[in-house]
């Protein structure tokens, strides 16, 4: 049909897999798995090669340390007590009053956004719907259904996909993300978060125009 | 860090992708379930909000048959829209589709056997049963089968497809009759033929998806189209993502020419010179590409080289110069060159033409132009170019055949009047009956087919349906009381689109065949029945042995007999889906190139032609295939294996209609030298053009986006759109007349004299007029003509007949317009047609 079916299907897939890493990163305190594979010779070069510094002492150290250090920072910049970045969509978009805040009007569209595509929170996940970890990680469930309708060759249902993706990035995550990742940014010690948050905020550069493209496709 | 671009952003998912493995191997997702995105194939009641019964079926309103979505609420069919999965159409209808709604519930449908008890056309009527109705039918068609002259049984059909169009062949070869006659004369029969003459098959789409430039002489593709929703959604995208430009020649300011990057008035009838001109630049600025040159013949000689081919193309195009070519068209000449280059230069070009084009004397002569013009630009069968269609080859059951089988020589135009009318020469059927000299059917039976409106001189057709010294017996299966059945002797009531069973096969633009199924969305109403039904309870009566008892019994069987569909899971999956397609399918793109392995047994070489052939396919011995060569053994062209191109045997284009030919694209072609027409395609003046008077205009019709020619005016949201066709006419040409906006005028021609209402405009070309052919109806129930039908129910069946605001319902032209055919094709001229305009 003049379509590349296996390249959509890839692209897809491509973008889950990044929205799956940002979602992990920013979900919880890193896990001994995760720092050793971003250690790994084969991503080590990726970053590298793209500019991310995650800072020498993060490949150097003995891996129970950066672990600790991480969980320390991860809890001094999300989680508190004292001054933090409280990663929710809702603290950070504009509104009156008790609009904002947590668990505010914002909150409750990205709930409502996630439900009407057929999923749900799970039952063990304590945190709120629109953290930061969320809204990525319902990019990635997106992008991963979109990659599956192009392998089987529903274009319809695989364009109507992007158009959704748009949609939940225009009225949410492109809202807030580059807010997020600034914040992080400026208030991070150590170099992991601050390069994360840089990456994070280039990636939606990056989404910004291929999905305004793809949902035009 | 670096900006993001494509090379890195695959670089960093490759990362992700490993990352997650590990990472998210501890770490609990938020989200649970699975996405259920569906957009389209639901809905809901707005007043109980439930979800709606929703049936997969497919739209029939026009040729295209698009695959769609029927929502059904307690019986009632409320709403159609298209199917989400279907690969044509991309979930789309268009308005026509959408009021498909109309035809099952509009209060003049009629719902009995009705049979005629005053005179014809007296308009008396008598509901009868079913069994009284065959019973008849039975009593006149059963002589036929004794006497053996099943020939004089003729069924006359307007748009019967995939099934529909099955079923009724099979039935007829059960009976033995072949005087059976179609309606494509009067539609598009002179692009197939002048496609026939080459391709060996028929049928363009375009590969808009990626073409570069696209070029369309006198198709109205964004309002209506045989392949409408399927491609013109896919130009506008062509347009709007990629700037595709679109130029279009017309006559007339379509909504076409409107969205077009440039609309380019044109005179009537000079499509051709104006194609052949831009093969004249393109040839003679060598912007051509020679790729394709070794799959034309340009010339008798069958393997004359490239450049004796470039050098009688050019020859052949000498004199059509764009200078030449402005003096006729009236299109400037550098405008000419400017889209010739544009059109070369483009990476991949699409050149469309329909109606405008072909209707007209050496039509199908045109249309073997536009093919020139693709080849030459290698945008034949290549990405992005003019393509032949792909359409669901469905299997299909077979009932034993008679063992007489004849047909009556009156669906092919009189005697002398078409060369190869290989799609019929339609209109003259009735005037043939009239004339008698090949003889006359004793009984005749049309469906979805309205003689006594679609034809030219259509008066005519009407007096021959009334005279029973003609038709001694006239059956004419319909849900609307029409032109036609209002002389019928017994008219049986169809059911609607909606409410039957069909295989269906409309071709794919993408190159990528869609089988797909209609089935009924309610039960059909009253006792209206489908004409498989009825062919099975005639059989029975008959004595005739058919392989199916229903039409849900004759789909089934196709479904668990076509291959693909069988193993998707037959008639359940396509009850269920209403869709398939193969999934690794390739678009056709350059199937001709495909090589062909011509060691099987009996295969040789025709040194003539190039052509390898089987003789002992063909029923000959290896001596005789030798000595009588190809092209001189009767069905050799049917053992055809592949053409020798440069030494290596390949598929080419074989010669699958009636045309006897090689497989090389017959650009010159003996067939027509044979029959005294030009053999490349050429310029032939229009002879009723080249005796216009001073006074004298040109009559065309046209179509508009929501009617089919004579199926839609009792849809009350269509014709609540549009039931009036005041005629265009260009205000330079109005005011040498004295006509204002809006003042009654006059049309005369050789024939008649119609009296309608100018709609005076700058979006039409001076010189001419135009009159859409859908209006002015006699019958069609309450909403087509103003008028309720004579038969049960009426217009008071419908409250909403109370709200009708419109009691214009315009004029029809044929009446105007004389059957006259294009000698090569038989096609219906009726863009030829000279008339003289006054205030009335
Ligand atoms: S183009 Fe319109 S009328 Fe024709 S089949 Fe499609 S939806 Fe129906």
């Amino acid at each position: 049909m003049g379509i590349n079916w296996k390249e959509l299907a890839n692209n897809a897939k491509s973008r889950s897999d990044i929205y799956g890493l940002m979602s992990t990163v920013f979900r919880e305190e890193p896990s001994g798995d995760l720092i050793r594979d971003m250690r790994s010779p084969h991503l080590s070069e990726i970053f590298a090669d793209l500019g991310v510094e995650l800072g020498e002492r993060f490949y150097t150290d003995l891996e129970s340390k950066v672990m600790e250090e991480l969980a320390i920072e991860y809890t001094r910049l999300f989680i508190g007590p004292g001054p933090h970045i409280s990663a929710h969509e809702s603290i950070f978009s504009e509104m009156d009053g008790d609009m904002s805040g947590l668990w505010g009007v914002k909150t409750v569209e990205v709930k409502k956004f996630i439900e009407t595509t057929g999923l749900d929170y799970g039952k063990d996940f304590t945190g709120l719907p629109d953290h930061i970890s969320v809204e990525l990680e319902f990019m990635q469930k997106l992008t991963e259904w979109e990659a599956d309708m192009w392998h089987q060759q529903y274009r319809k249902r695989a364009e109507y996909c992007l158009t959704v993706q748009g949609k939940f990035l225009d009225q949410h995550l492109f809202c807030w993300v580059d807010q997020f990742c600034d914040a992080v940014v400026h208030q991070a010690e150590i170099p992991f978060y601050r390069a994360m948050a840089e990456l994070t905020k280039q990636y939606m550069a990056f989404e910004r125009q291929s999905v305004a493209t793809d949902t035009a496709a | 860090m670096k900006k993001l671009n494509r090379r890195n952003f695959l670089k960093l998912a490759a990362g992700g992708s490993s990352a997650l493995a590990a990472g998210l191997g501890f770490s609990q997702g938020a989200l649970a379930g699975s996405i259920k995105l569906q957009e389209g194939g639901r809905d809901f009641s707005p007043t109980t909000k439930k979800a709606l019964q929703a049936i997969p079926t497919a739209c029939w309103q026009c040729v295209t048959r698009d695959a769609m979505m029927g929502y059904v609420e307690d019986g009632r069919l409320v709403k159609l829209e298209g199917h989400p999965d279907s690969i044509r159409t991309l979930g789309k209808l268009c308005a026509k589709g959408q009021a498909g709604v109309n035809h099952v519930y509009f209060p003049d449908r009629i719902l009995y056997p009705m049979l005629r008890v005053g005179k014809r056309g007296e308009h008396k009527w008598k509901r009868v049963s079913w069994d009284e109705a065959l019973d008849l039918m039975a009593s006149k068609l059963k002589p036929l089968l004794d006497a053996g002259t099943p020939e004089l049984f003729m069924y006359q059909y307007g748009r019967h497809k995939g099934s529909q169009s099955s079923i009724m062949h099979d039935f007829m070869d059960a009976f033995g009759s072949h005087t059976i006659g179609t309606h494509t004369s009067v539609c598009e029969g002179p692009k197939w033929v002048g496609q026939e003459s080459l391709w060996g098959g028929m049928y363009d789409n375009w590969d808009y998806d990626h073409t570069d430039f696209v070029v369309n002489f006198g198709s109205n593709q964004f309002e209506t189209h045989t392949n409408h929703i399927p491609t013109s959604q896919r130009l506008i995208r062509a347009m709007v993502d990629r700037n595709v430009p679109l130029y279009t020649f017309d006559v007339r300011l379509s909504n076409t020419a409107a969205k077009s990057t440039e609309w380019i008035p044109i005179n009537v009838g000079m499509d051709g010179l104006v194609m052949l001109s831009m093969v004249n630049v393109i040839m003679n600025e060598n912007l051509f590409r020679k790729d394709h040159l070794k799959y034309m013949r340009v010339s008798p000689d069958y393997h004359a080289s490239d450049d004796e081919k470039i050098a009688a193309i050019k020859e052949h195009v000498a004199k059509f110069t764009p200078e030449f070519a402005e003096k006729e068209s009236g299109v400037p000449a550098d405008k000419i060159k400017q889209i010739a280059r544009g059109y070369a230069k483009a990476k991949s070009a699409c050149l469309i033409g329909y109606r405008g084009t072909v209707m007209h004397y050496h039509g199908a002569d045109q249309e073997r132009a536009a093919m020139l013009l693709s080849a030459i630009t290698n945008n034949l069968d290549r990405k992005g170019g003019r393509v032949m269609g792909v359409g669901a080859g469905w299997k299909t059951p077979h009932s034993p055949k008679a063992k007489i089988q004849k047909g009556l020589d009156i669906v092919n135009g009189f005697p002398g009047e078409a060369a190869f009318p290989t799609h019929q020469v339609s209109q003259q059927n009735l005037p043939m009956i009239k004339d008698g000299q090949n003889g006359r059917p004793k009984v005749y039976w049309s469906s979805c087919n309205n003689q006594a409106f679609i034809n030219g001189n259509n008066k005519e057709a009407e007096a021959v349906l009334k005279d029973e010294s003609l038709i001694p017996f006239y059956v004419n299966s319909n849900i609307v009381y029409d032109e036609s059945s209002q002389y019928a002797d017994l008219i049986l009531p169809d059911v609607t689109y909606l409410e039957r069973w069909d295989t269906e096969d409309m071709v794919s633009p993408t190159g990528i065949a869609e089988f797909y199924i209609r089935q009924p969305l309610i039960k059909p109403l009253g006792e209206s029945r489908d004409q498989g039904e009825i062919f099975a309870g005639l059989a029975k009566r008959l004595g005739i042995e058919l392989a199916y008892t229903t039409k849900e019994e004759y789909v089934r069987q196709a479904c668990e007999m076509t291959p693909g569909v069988r193993e998707a899971g037959g008639f359940e999956y396509m009850k269920k889906h209403g869709v398939w397609h193969d999934k690794n399918a390739k678009p056709n793109f350059g199937f001709y190139e495909a090589k062909v392995d011509v060691s099987g047994d009996g295969v040789i070489l025709d040194e003539k032609t190039g052509v390898y052939w089987n003789y002992k396919k063909a029923g000959v011995s290896e001596a005789e295939a030798r000595s009588k060569g190809y092209l001189g053994v009767e069905g050799a062209k049917d053992a055809y294996v592949a053409q020798n191109i440069e030494g290596t045997p390949r598929k080419a284009y074989p010669p699958n209609t009636s045309f006897v030919k090689s497989g090389l694209l017959d650009f010159y072609s003996d067939n027509f030298a044979a029959k005294g027409f030009p053999p490349f395609p050429t310029y032939t003046p229009i002879p009723e053009h080249q005796k216009m008077g001073k006074d004298d205009l040109h009559l065309t019709t046209y179509k508009v986006a929501v009617h089919t020619h004579s199926r839609t005016a009792h849809c009350k949201w269509l014709s609540e759109i549009k039931h009036d066709n005041p005629a265009w006419i260009n205000s330079k040409t109005a005011a040498d007349r004295g006509i204002k906006d809006g003042d009654r005028i006059k049309v005369a021609s050789d024939i008649g004299e119609i009296t309608t209402t100018a709609h005076v405009t700058e979006g039409i070309i001076p010189g001419i007029i135009a009159i859409s052919h859908h209006f002015g109806r006699q019958h069609s129930g309450i909403y087509g003509s103003g008028k309720s039908s004579p038969t049960p129910g009426g217009a008071t069946a419908d409250p909403d007949a109370k709200n009708m605001w419109w009691d214009k319902h315009g004029i029809h032209p044929n009446s105007i317009i004389p059957n006259s055919s294009d000698p090569i094709s038989g096609g219906q001229r009726w863009m030829d047609t000279v008339v003289r305009v006054a205030k009335a």
